[in-house]
């Protein structure tokens, strides 16, 4: 039972070295009597986990590799009876997963919002959300006091920022997890929206995108995270944008058909699936944000985007993880929570050319895949590789496969973690010029998570190191590897 | 949540008349109440500025963006503000303000209309996706002098 997640106070207090302080709560259990087992992949999480060493279950890290893998996702979706609404709803929890000289550790702490303090205070979730409804005792002043900051990190500027999409960047220490506040890059911009997936340049710059309605704000920041310009533009439809991708020169914002065309709470319930209208991209130049160009596409669901790229002849390329229809968002998402599964369409790796003469059109690279990642360095340049996840089986949520696509072989290079695995994203990292990849999963037989380092090169040849946690931390959903020194 | 971005721009737009006289009608009538109406502002945390606050006599003014009985500009002492309005006619009101930091007048807000600006209701009442209503911002203002305070954050 979920029961199983929530930590034992007393073996936390009394583990040696603590890293975070332990915050347990009394746990809180799913009511219901079979619930199945992948559903500890959206199970609670009493209180933060200080740092403990993880047990290596086979091979050896590069002795040079050393930083950490930053990882963000909710891990709190129950208080008292009362459940979040949706699996995008719970409490941002910040993961740690560390490695150096060859070992391997885990730390990891609960993102401080008002929303948590007050659902903390109350003993129930109470707070409205992408698909949770509000109840009694209730309090929204600004979107920033439903702010769950749990969908990814990133590091800039020597803090850590805890993203949402809906409201602030929380800022946290990067040593002891501990939430700083709302991060304010201006004192007009209090409260703005910040998207979880901003593009950062290989030479560190920002672009990000805030949402409503039929308005972005666009946010450019330095390498260090602070505020260089912000301007709001218009968009030619009020989609739910959860990504966008970018250029070298252009920001490219894909707009599905999935509208706000009416006001109701909580907001997914304001969205209206209309294919009639097809999907458009724009396209903005990063230099002057007045020129633009609109391209149209026949309709598709997403919520995630790889990197983009220029061609000398002006074509822009990107790919993305689309779906037929938003029904993963709109109503599996939801039934996630519960521990209910509704088959919905998987998303499918695709890419995207816009072409100079104004045509657009997609090709399908034929595979299911989700959270496509590509190096760092290469962000905004030509690449043909595409990190993923992918492999869904009957019945169940949740990858159990992790591939580096190459769209100039056409080739997946892929690792089956099976049946018993819950995959989570995978990030591109390097040792030297050695590329490698670095991800988690919950290991369903052993109910804990684990952290696995591949060969970029041979990503289905295993890999080549695995680590297991003494716990299980619920399905996390983005975040960044970050280098020793580099925060 | 953006449905909040997207209707507090209208609904917060604190119409301040700045420094218009009242316009209300509360004819002092012989043997007739008319008391005194004190706002008092508690808990404010920037001690510059001024609060700006609207008073208002009708759910239709206060909850379509109507015109106030009355305004006022209550410069910040310490962590307190305070307004008075004599001579009112024993009723129903309700009170929008919100704590002008910057001294500019109006109502910080970001690209999004959302409020940079502490702001608060009487009654202490909070709004559902937007600016409190009149029906848990109003409160009953009988024949005595009467100090009303509200927490502004």
């Amino acid at each position: 039972m979920l029961n199983d997640l929530h930590l034992d106070r007393r073996q936390l207090l009394g583990r040696a070295g603590l890293a975070v302080a332990a915050l347990a709560v009394p746990g809180v259990a799913i009511a219901g009597p079979a619930l199945p087992d992948w559903a500890l992949g959206v199970g609670d999480v009493a209180g933060d986990v200080p740092m403990q060493a993880l047990t290596l279950l086979h091979g050896r890290a590069p002795e040079d590799l050393a930083g950490m893998l930053y990882r963000n996702g909710p891990a709190r979706f129950r208080r008292g009876g009362t459940a979040s609404g949706h699996w995008f709803d719970g409490d941002g929890m910040i993961r740690a997963w560390g490695l150096r000289d060859g070992k391997a550790t885990l730390a990891a702490r609960f993102v401080d919002t008002p929303k948590r303090r007050l659902e903390d205070k109350l003993g129930a979730m109470v707070q409205p959300g992408f698909g949770t409804a509000s109840r009694a005792g209730s309090r929204v002043t600004s979107a920033d006091d439903t702010n769950a900051a749990n969908t990814a990190v990133i590091a800039a500027g020597g803090r850590l920022l805890a993203l949402w999409e809906a409201g602030s960047a929380f800022a946290i220490d990067p040593d002891t997890l501990a939430t700083r506040g709302p991060e304010v890059f201006r004192s007009d911009l209090a409260g703005m929206p910040f998207l979880a997936h901003p593009r950062i340049e290989p030479d560190g710059r920002i672009w990000n995108l805030g949402l409503s309605g039929k308005a972005a704000f666009v946010w450019r920041l330095s390498a260090s995270g602070q505020l260089e310009a912000g301007q709001a533009i218009p968009l030619p439809m009020g989609s739910y944008i959860h990504d966008f991708t970018a250029t070298a020169r252009h920001l490219v914002i894909v707009l599905q058909p999935w509208v706000q065309d009416h006001m109701a709470l909580p907001f997914v319930e304001s969205l209206s699936w209309k294919p009639e209208l097809g999907s458009k991209v724009l396209v903005v130049d990063k230099a002057d944000l007045s020129k633009r160009r609109i391209y149209e596409l026949p309709p598709f669901a997403f919520f995630h985007l790889g990197d983009a790229w220029e061609e000398t002849d002006g074509t822009i390329r990107f790919d993305g993880c689309f779906e037929a229809d938003p029904s993963f968002g709109r109503d599996a998402a939801r039934a996630l929570v519960d521990g209910r599964y509704i088959p919905v369409p998987s998303p499918r790796l695709t890419m995207v050319a816009l072409r100079p003469d104004g045509r657009a059109d997609m090709t399908a690279a034929g595979i299911e895949a989700e959270f496509p990642r590509s190096e760092p360095q290469l962000a905004g340049l030509p690449r043909s590789r595409t990190v993923h996840v992918g492999g869904y089986l009957p019945g169940r949520p949740f990858a159990s496969k992790v591939g580096i696509w190459d769209w100039r072989t056409g080739k997946d290079d892929a690792h089956d973690f099976g049946p018993r695995q819950l995959v989570e994203e995978f990030v591109p990292l390097s040792s030297g010029k050695r590329p490698l990849l670095m991800g988690t999963t919950i290991n369903l037989d052993t109910r804990r998570s684990e952290l696995h380092l591949f060969d970029a090169r041979r990503v289905a040849a295993g890999p080549l190191a695995s680590w297991s946690a003494d716990m299980a931390l619920p399905v996390s959903f983005h975040g960044n590897w970050v280098g020793r020194g580099a925060v | 949540m953006k449905i909040i971005a997207a209707t507090a721009a209208a609904l917060f737009g604190l119409a301040l008349a700045g420094s218009a006289p009242p316009a209300f009608a509360a004819e002092p009538v012989a043997a007739a109440a008319t008391p005194s109406l004190t706002v008092r502002f508690a808990g404010i945390e920037t001690p510059t500025g001024a609060v700006l606050l609207s008073l208002y006599a009708s759910e239709a003014a206060f909850d379509a963006g109507g015109q106030p009985v009355a305004s006022r500009m209550a410069p910040v002492k310490g962590d307190t503000a305070e307004a008075v309005f004599p001579g009112l006619a024993p009723g129903r009101y309700a009170v929008k303000a919100f704590h002008d930091i910057d001294g500019d007048g109006k109502m910080g807000t970001t690209p999004f209309g959302m409020p940079t600006e502490p702001y608060a209701f009487s009654n202490d009442a909070i709004g559902e996706a937007g600016p409190a209503k009149w029906a848990g911002a109003s409160f009953d203002l009988g024949a005595a002098d009467t100090v009303h305070t509200i927490k502004i954050r």
